[in-house]
């Protein structure tokens, strides 16, 4: 167990840190010109405001990217939906969501009566459905918009479009005349060269890019041999994607140097986040750590907030808007 | 310990700003075997034991950072600042659980999701099946404190009945039943034809956690005879505070979170016995 002793050492040497008591955030960030008070936000599919509220303040957070959000209401994948890896999680929730109106009604004017900023992820099965929804929120209270090209849990739409060039420039090309807002596209990692659509992103209006999106994966139940999940496969999640992220995040950065990029996968610690902005990133997303701890992505933005202390040149370069390479 | 084993008393903190306590290390006090993979676990936790309600769950973790998840598990009894559960050892995860021992520490997050729905004074009748049972211990635990209430306990084991020891704790009376014998719903139509089960004026009321073909069962039982029934409900989890969508349940009015809308349900809300 040495990855176990590690983390414990590590952690033994951490100063006390109270995430309830009121903190002047030391360290921003700008993502696409919009200014995050600190570089942590949540990810979008692990973040629900009216179960989120009871654990912590969000507005403390850097920004929340909320659950995708479709035209009509959508009602996902069967159970069971979800199993467990080694250091990971699977799920296949297949974007359930109450649809756009309900969003513009209930959660958006809550979170931004919170004081949130607000990232507000688009799902659709087809370009249409993306269409209606960005046109929806582009005159909302929205602060970005996040277009998910990546979900692996639904046939259509999602990762089908984000892993071929083609159709996601042709899907930014009807999306970005619609909208001012800041357009984020989110990134699947089920890609042999990740470059590929994020220049098709780029090229064809993205303002930012955040990735990743959950890893394709699969677990069997060896009693009866057959899937644990019911739509058979999942996206993996949690500590063990750590690496493909950093690796996701450092090659489209080299590959694309101006573009603002947020970096997810894997974020468990402010050491962690710390490694996404080394590798490239202006921000990043805590998504399964918060099935794991509730209140992780606000103490791993206040960790990381102390971590920049000691680190002025980087945290310079992320307060004008600029990354470490 | 992993990344998110809490360093200081993070119960206090939260509280004393008005939040609900997030994940936190809690000591294990009492482990014992019930039958060869059956065990009681039970944890001193002040918050949870003055808060938890019958059929609300607490998530479990171990200090493993190569499993993650949560393993939620229905409160079983509260005595003092002292919190029971009890569960099968099925997979690696309870298995590290069932391996602690007194003095050791295990994380926590609850009391979590909605539970049995007590305010009436009623003639409870609390059907149970297997790992089901714990939560209707803390449901009897409870009731008997209801001046007005009266619980009867008619529970189906596969073999041992282990849950027997515990009920009967709280019950007016406990019945029982194993495969061998029969089902909780022969039971229920035994009972019912003896005059064991309508025993004071009040309306009974019931409430039922347990294999998902025995609780539609016995809401259909329910349902033949104008019942109310409460059904607590089990799906595999992920966050279970209602933040990932992992636990759905089909409802008459749409998927919804078995973790934070549930654990218990009516059968109405199932649309089941209808």
């Amino acid at each position: 167990m040495s990855l176990t002793t590690a983390t414990t050492a590590a952690r033994q040497t951490d100063k006390h840190i109270n995430i309830y008591e009121p903190h002047e955030w030391k360290h921003s960030t700008k993502v696409a010109g919009v200014t995050w008070k600190n570089p942590v936000g949540t990810a979008s599919g692990t973040f629900q405001y009216a179960a989120v509220r009871w654990f912590y303040d969000v507005s403390q957070l850097g920004a929340v990217s909320t659950k995708g959000c479709s035209p009509i209401p959508w009602e996902g994948n069967p159970s069971p939906r979800t199993a467990e890896g080694p250091a990971s999680n699977l799920n296949a929730v297949g974007l359930q969501n109450p649809g756009v109106d309900h969003y513009l009604e209930d959660d958006l004017p809550k979170l931004k009566k919170a004081g949130a900023l607000v990232v507000a992820n688009v799902a659709g099965h087809c370009d249409d459905d993306y269409m209606q929804v960005v046109a929806k929120l582009a005159d909302s209270d929205a602060d970005m918009l996040e277009i998910n090209v990546s979900c692996p849990n639904v046939t259509h739409g999602g990762m089908s479009v984000g892993t071929d060039p083609v159709a996601l420039a042709a899907l930014m090309d009807k999306l970005r005349p619609m909208t001012d807002k800041p357009m984020i596209v989110k990134l699947t990692p089920n890609v042999t060269d990740i470059t590929v659509p994020a220049r098709a992103a780029v090229e064809h209006g993205a303002d930012a890019l955040s990735m990743i999106n959950t890893v394709l994966g699969m677990r069997l139940n060896i009693r009866t041999g057959e899937p644990i999940i019911a739509n058979k496969t999942g996206g993996v999640s949690g500590p063990a994607v750590l690496p493909i992220g950093i690796a996701a995040v450092y090659r489209v950065r080299t590959a694309l140097p101006e573009i603002p990029i947020i970096g997810i996968g894997g974020i468990d610690s402010g050491e962690k986040a710390l490694e996404y902005l080394y590798a490239g990133a202006n921000a990043v997303e805590v998504g399964a750590a918060a099935l794991f701890d509730p209140v992780a992505p606000l103490r791993i933005a206040r960790e990381l907030d102390d971590l920049l202390d000691e680190r002025p040149e980087l945290a310079a370069k992320l307060a004008a808007g600029k990354t470490w390479r | 310990m992993t990344t998110f084993t809490p360093t200081h008393d993070v119960v206090a903190e939260a509280t004393a700003a008005g939040f609900f306590p997030p994940r936190h290390t809690v000591e294990v006090t009492a482990v014992r075997e019930l039958t060869d993979h059956v065990v009681r676990l039970t944890f001193r936790d002040a918050f949870i034991a003055s808060h938890a309600k019958p059929a609300q769950f607490v998530n479990l973790f171990t200090h493993d950072d190569f499993m993650l998840m949560p393993r939620p598990f229905g409160v079983s009894e509260v005595e003092g600042d002292e919190v029971s559960v009890i569960f099968a050892v099925i997979g690696h995860g309870t298995e590290q659980l069932a391996q602690l021992e007194v003095g050791d520490t295990v994380d926590v997050l609850g009391p979590l999701g909605r539970g049995f729905n007590l305010k009436q004074d009623a003639n409870y009748i609390l059907v149970g099946g297997g790992l089901g049972v714990p939560p209707l211990v803390y449901a009897a635990q409870k009731i008997a404190d209801m001046a007005g209430s009266v619980a009867t306990s008619v529970i189906g084991y596969r073999d041992a009945h282990f849950g027997e020891e515990f009920v009967s704790r709280y019950t007016d009376r406990s019945f029982s039943i194993d495969n061998a014998q029969g089902n909780v719903v022969d039971l229920l139509n035994q009972l019912e034809q003896s005059g064991e089960l309508y025993v004071t004026d009040h309306a009974p009321i019931i409430l039922s956690c347990g294999p998902l073909p025995m609780m539609k069962a016995v809401a259909q039982w329910a349902a033949e005879r104008d019942m109310p029934a409460q059904l607590s409900m089990e799906q595999r989890m992920g966050c279970g505070y209602g933040t990932c969508v992992l636990c759905t349940v089909d409802t008459v009015d749409g998927r919804l979170k078995v973790c934070s809308d549930g654990p218990v349900f009516t059968r109405e809300q199932l649309g089941w016995g209808e």
